[in-house]
C-alpha cells in the first residue's frame, strides 16, 4: 500500500491528484534528464552547430565524427585501460577484505569488536583530504608516484569500511546454526567462509561490486595526486586534461564525457537494484 | 562401551552461572531426554556435550575418552539442530555428504554412503533437490541423514520437533523412535515438551535452573517424583497440591484433607505441626458418588478432549483451580456444584520447600 | 574450541586491519604530526613549529573565506537534497504509472563521475549557449548572458546546485526505502480514521521517516564536506577564491604552494568537523533506535 494512497477516491468524484502528480513528475523528470540529454545531443553535433547556439536542439544529422575522434585517440585508450587496471583489482581486493572482516565481526565477535567495527565503518565518513599528504609522502618515498599502484592500494583501503559494513550486516542474516552445523561436520572457519557463507552472500557481493566499481572508476582525487605523466592518467583525469586540448571542441568533449561514463552507466542500467540495495542497506542500518 | 559421562559440569557466562554442577552417566545405547522449563540450561548442556559451548569446570567423557577440550568434529557426535541447519545452496545429497567431502573421502565411497543413508530414510528421490523445495518432515530427515552418515557414537537432538505443526510432530516423533530402534545408538534429546520426553525416553533428566531435579524412567518420574518441581512438571494436566498441617488423631499422625483424613505411615519423618504439601493427580480425584468424599466445589471450566474430560473446579481448600479427570460419559457443566472425592491412587507428600517425603496409598 | 576461535579471529582480521591501518589510520595520525611542522613536501629537513600553523589559521583570511563557504555548502546540503529527495520519494511512492522509470531518471546522476557532472553543468551555465541562459531568454524574451560561474557572487551557489542534482537521487532512494518500511497497518488505520493527506504526512509519515531522515542529512553533510572533484572542475575555487571550500583551500596550500605543514593543519580542522558530525550522527541514530525499534 502506498503511503500516499490517494487512489481511493469516491468513484463519483473526479480525483485530480494522480494526474497532477504524474504531470509534476514528468516535468521534474525532464528537468533532471535535461543535462544528460544535452550532453548526448551535443556529442552528436559539429562544433559549428554548437557555437551557433544550438547545443540543446536536435541535431540535423547524426554526426558521429566526435565519437570516432575520441575512440581512435590512443591517449583515450590509455586512460580507459589505466582506469580498468585500477578499478578491477581494487574492487576485488576491497570486497575480499570486507568479507574477511565482516565475517569476524558478525560470526566471531569478541569483547571490543563492536567498537573496532564502528571505528572501521566511520572511515567511510572522513574527507580523504585528511590522509592526502602522508600518503603522498609514503608513495613518493617508495618511488611509486606516477604508477598505478598507489591508486590500487588506496582504493582498496578506502573501500574496506563500506565492504565490511555491508558484509557484516549481510552475514548477520545468515543463521549461526549453519556455521555450527558445518563446524560439527569438521569444517574450520576458512571452510565455513568458502563453502557456506560466501556462496550464500553472492547478492551482497554483487551490490558491493557495483558500488565499488562505480566509485573507483569515477574517482578523480587520487589520480590527481598520484600521477602526473599522461601515460598513467585515468579517464576522469584525462577528461579534465583533454579539456585543454579540445578547448572549444564541445562536441568532442561531450562524446568523451559519455564514453568515460559508459561503463558505470551500463552497470547502473543493468544492476540498478543492486545499487539501490547497496545505498539503503548500508545507510538504513547506519 | 560408548556411553556418555558428565562429571561436575559447571558453566558460567561472565559472572552468571547457568549450569551449577551436573553429574550424569548415560549408558551406551540409551535414549536420554533433557527436559525442563525455558532457561533451565538443557540446551546449554547439550551444546557443551557437542563442543559448541565450552565447559567452565568439570569433564565430559564419551566412551573412555575425555573429550572436554576436544574439537566438536572429533568427538564422535552428530547433532540435529532445531532449525535443521541445512545449507540452502546445496542439494540434499551435498548436504548429507558435507562432512565426508570435507574429510577427503573419495567420490565413489561418498556416493555409496549417501545412497545407503537415503535408502534408510526413504529420501532417495529427493537427493537432487534443494532444502527450499522440501517439506518440514523431509528436511528433518535430511538433517538426520547428515547426522547418520558419519556413524557417530552419540546423537544429539536440539528440540528438533519445535518447528513442526502438531500433526507432523506426532509423525516425526514416531520416526525418531523407529530410528532409535533401528540403530540403537546413544541419543541425547532436548525438549521442553514433556509428552515427547515421556514417549521417547529410556530415562528422563529433569533440569531446573542449571541443576538436575531428578533422573529416572518416565514411569518412575510420573509415579515417584522426588520433589514438588518434578511432580508439577511431569504429567498433564499437572498434579493438584493442597497444604495441610500434621495432626495427631487417635494416636496416629495424619493430615486433614477436606472431610477425610489421610494417615501418614511410619517411615515418613514429620512431626506434629509440620506443614506438608499434598499432591494428588487429577486421575486420583473423582466426582463419582461412591468415592470417599473430600470437599465441595464449583465447576469453573470444562475441557472435553473426546476420550476424556478434565473439569477445573473452584474449591475452598485451595486457591488454585483443582483439576479432576472425569470419564467422558459424565458431563459436568460450568457452574455445577459438585463433591470431589478421592479415588484409588496415591497421595504424594512434600515438604513446603519441595523435597518429597513419601507417598501414601489413597 | 575457544583457542581455535581466537586463532581465526586474528588470522581473518589480520590482512584487512593491516591494510586499513597502514593506508588510513597511520596517515591520519601522520597528518596530525605534520600539522605541527613547516614541511614543504620535498625537503627532508623541516622544523617543528608547535601550534604555529593553527595560529596562522586564525589570521588567514582565505581560511575564513573557505570556512564560510563550507558552512554555506553544508547548510544547503541539509536542506536541498533532503527536501527535494523527500518530495520526489513521496510523489513516486504514490504508485503513479512509470514509477520505476521516474526512479531511474532521478537516480541516474549517481552513477556519473563528479567530473562529468561538473562538466555537464559548466555547459549549462555557459554564458552564450548554456541551457540556463537559453531557457531564461526564451522565457523573458531578452537575451541573457550572465556568466554564472565567473561571477564571485554566484559561483559557489552554481556549484552547489550542480552537486544537489546528483545528491537528490541518493536522498530519494533512501527515503523510498524508509517509506516502504512503514508498516501497512499503520496506514490502514489512517484510512479507517479518514485522515487527509496533509495530516497523514505530518503526523504519521514524517515521524516514522525519522531514521531515514537522519541518514540522509548525515550523508549529505558528509558528502558536502568531501566535495572537491566537482569544485575543481567547475571553478577551481575561483573566481578569486569566491567558491573556495576547506577541501579546496587545503589542496591549494599543500599541492600548489607546497605548504604541506599548513595544509595538514587545515586537514586536521576538516577532520575535527567531520568527527563532530559523525558523533552527532551516531547519537541521533541511537536516539531514533530507542524510539522506533
Amino acid at each position: 500500500m502506498s503511503s500516499v494512497a490517494l487512489a481511493r477516491a469516491d468513484e463519483r468524484e473526479f480525483n485530480p491528484w494522480p494526474a497532477v502528480i504524474f504531470v509534476g513528475l514528468v516535468v521534474l523528470a525532464v528537468l533532471f534528464l535535461a543535462p544528460t540529454i544535452g550532453v548526448l545531443l551535443s556529442s552528436l553535433k559539429t562544433t559549428k552547430e554548437i557555437s551557433l547556439g544550438e547545443l540543446w536542439s536536435l541535431p540535423h544529422s547524426l554526426y558521429l565524427d566526435n565519437y570516432v575522434k575520441i575512440l581512435s585517440d590512443p591517449a583515450v585508450h590509455t586512460y580507459l585501460i589505466n582506469t580498468a587496471l585500477v578499478a578491477a583489482p581494487a574492487t576485488a581486493a576491497s570486497i575480499a577484505l570486507g568479507i574477511l572482516a565482516g565475517y569476524v565481526f558478525s560470526k566471531l565477535p569478541f569483547p571490543g569488536s563492536d567498537l573496532l567495527f564502528l571505528a572501521i565503518v566511520s572511515g567511510m565518513f572522513f574527507p580523504p583530504q585528511v590522509i592526502l599528504i602522508p600518503l603522498f609522502r609514503l608513495f613518493n618515498g617508495l618511488g611509486l608516484i606516477d604508477t598505478l599502484w598507489p591508486m590500487i592500494f588506496v582504493h582498496t583501503a578506502m573501500g574496506i569500511p563500506i565492504c565490511t559494513l555491508l558484509m557484516r550486516n549481510f552475514f548477520a542474516t545468515v543463521p549461526s546454526a549453519l556455521r555450527e552445523a558445518a563446524i560439527l561436520e569438521g569444517a574450520n572457519e576458512w571452510q565455513v567462509i568458502t563453502k557456506v557463507a560466501l556462496p550464500l552472500s553472492l547478492p551482497a557481493v554483487a551490490v558491493l561490486a557495483t558500488l565499488q566499481f562505480t566509485w573507483i572508476w569515477n574517482d578523480f582525487l587520487w589520480p590527481l595526486i598520484f600521477t602526473h605523466s599522461d601515460a598513467m592518467r585515468t579517464i576522469m583525469l584525462g577528461l579534465v586534461f583533454l579539456k585543454g586540448q579540445y578547448s572549444v571542441a564541445w562536441g568532442v568533449q561531450g562524446a568523451l564525457s559519455l564514453v568515460a561514463s559508459l561503463p558505470t552507466l551500463l552497470v547502473f542500467l543493468f544492476f540498478q537494484r543492486y545499487f539501490i540495495k547497496g545505498m539503503t542497506m548500508g545507510a538504513v542500518k547506519g | 562401551m560408548t556411553g556418555l559421562s558428565l562429571k561436575g559440569i559447571h558453566k558460567s557466562f561472565g559472572t552468571v552461572e547457568t549450569i551449577k554442577g551436573i553429574d550424569l552417566d548415560i549408558q551406551e545405547g540409551e535414549f536420554v531426554v533433557f527436559v525442563g522449563p525455558s532457561g533451565c540450561g538443557k540446551s546449554t548442556l547439550l551444546r557443551m556435550i557437542s563442543g559448541l559451548e565450552s565447559v567452565t569446570r568439570g569433564t565430559i567423557a564419551i566412551g573412555e575418552r575425555d573429550v572436554t577440550s576436544v574439537a566438536p568434529a572429533k568427538r564422535g557426535i552428530a547433532m540435529v539442530f532445531q532449525s535443521y541447519a541445512l545449507f540452502p545452496h546445496m542439494t540434499v545429497a551435498e548436504n548429507i555428504s558435507f562432512g565426508l567431502r570435507l574429510g577427503g573421502v573419495d567420490k565413489a565411497e561418498v556416493d555409496r554412503k549417501v545412497a545407503e543413508v537415503a535408502e534408510t530414510l526413504q529420501i532417495t528421490q529427493l537427493l537432487d533437490r534443494r532444502p527450499k523445495q522440501l517439506s518440514g518432515g523431509q528436511r528433518q530427515r535430511v538433517a538426520i541423514g547428515r547426522a547418520i552418515i558419519r556413524n557417530p557414537d552419540v546423537f544429539l537432538f536440539d528440540e528438533p520437533l519445535s518447528n513442526l505443526d502438531a500433526a507432523l510432530r506426532v509423525q516425526m516423533r514416531l520416526e525418531i523412535a523407529r530410528l532409535y530402534q533401528r540403530f540403537g545408538a546413544t541419543m541425547v534429546y532436548v525438549t521442553h515438551d514433556q509428552v515427547e520426553a515421556m514417549t521417547l525416553a529410556d530415562r528422563i533428566v529433569v533440569l531446573n535452573e542449571g541443576r538436575i531435579e531428578q533422573v529416572g524412567s518416565p514411569i518412575d518420574l510420573y509415579n515417584a517424583p522426588e520433589n514438588q518441581f518434578v511432580a508439577q512438571f511431569i504429567g498433564s494436566p499437572c498434579m493438584n497440591f493442597f497444604s495441610a498441617n500434621v495432626e495427631h488423631i487417635d494416636g496416629e499422625r495424619c493430615l486433614s484433607f477436606g472431610r477425610e483424613t489421610v494417615s501418614i505411615g511410619q517411615d515418613i519423618s514429620v512431626r506434629e505441626g509440620d506443614a506438608v504439601s499434598m499432591g494428588v493427580r487429577p486421575e486420583h480425584l473423582s466426582l463419582d458418588a461412591d468415592a470417599r468424599k473430600l470437599f465441595e466445589g464449583e465447576v469453573d471450566v470444562v475441557e472435553r478432549l473426546g476420550n476424556e474430560t478434565i473439569a477445573y473446579l473452584r474449591v475452598p481448600v485451595s486457591s488454585e483451580p483443582v483439576a479432576v479427570r472425569v470419564p467422558a460419559s459424565r458431563e459436568p457443566r460450568p457452574g455445577d456444584r459438585v463433591t470431589v472425592g478421592l479415588a484409588e491412587g496415591q497421595v504424594h507428600l512434600f515438604e513446603p520447600a519441595g523435597a518429597c517425603l513419601g507417598r501414601v496409598p489413597a | 574450541m575457544e583457542r581455535h576461535t581466537r586463532f581465526w579471529q586474528c588470522a581473518l582480521l589480520a590482512l584487512p586491519l593491516l591494510v586499513f591501518g597502514v593506508l588510513v589510520v597511520w596517515p591520519l595520525l601522520s597528518s596530525f604530526y605534520y600539522s605541527f611542522t613547516n614541511w614543504n613536501g620535498f625537503n627532508p629537513h623541516y622544523q617543528f613549529v608547535g601550534f604555529g600553523n593553527f595560529a596562522r589559521i586564525f589570521t588567514d583570511h582565505l581560511f575564513a573565506n573557505a570556512i564560510i563557504n563550507t558552512a554555506i555548502w553544508m547548510a544547503a546540503a541539509i536542506i536541498v537534497p533532503t527536501c527535494l529527495g523527500l518530495g520526489l520519494a513521496l510523489l513516486i511512492d504514490s504508485r503513479v504509472p512509470g514509477g520505476a522509470i521516474f526512479k531511474s531518471i532521478f537516480y541516474l546522476p549517481i552513477c556519473l563521475s563528479a567530473v562529468v557532472v561538473g562538466q555537464i553543468w559548466v555547459w549549462i551555465y555557459q554564458p552564450d549557449w548554456g541551457l540556463l541562459n537559453t531557457a531564461m531568454s526564451a522565457v523573458t524574451g531578452q537575451p541573457e548572458s550572465y556568466a554564472w560561474l565567473a561571477k564571485p557572487d554566484t559561483a559557489l551557489y552554481a556549484v552547489i546546485i550542480a552537486w544537489s542534482w546528483q545528491q537528490t537521487g541518493l536522498a530519494m532512494v533512501i527515503f523510498l526505502a524508509g517509506l516502504t518500511a512503514i508498516p501497512h497497518d499503520l496506514l490502514e488505520v489512517c484510512e479507517l480514521e479518514g485522515t487527509k493527506f496533509r495530516q497523514r504526512v505530518w503526523h504519521v509519515i514524517l515521524p516514522l521517516l525519522r531514521p531515514a531522515t537522519v541518514v540522509v542529512v548525515a550523508l549529505s553533510v558528509i558528502n558536502s564536506l568531501k566535495g572537491f572533484d566537482i569544485l575543481y572542475i567547475m571553478t577551481g575555487g575561483g573566481p578569486f577564491h569566491s567558491s573556495d571550500t576547506l577541501a579546496m583551500h587545503m589542496y591549494n596550500e599543500s599541492f600548489k604552494k607546497y605548504h604541506m605543514g599548513y595544509g595538514s593543519a587545515i586537514s586536521v580542522v576538516l577532520f575535527l568537523i567531520a568527527l563532530s558530525i559523525i558523533f552527532i550522527y551516531f547519537r541521533q541514530l541511537k536516539k531514533v533506535d530507542e524510539i522506533y525499534e
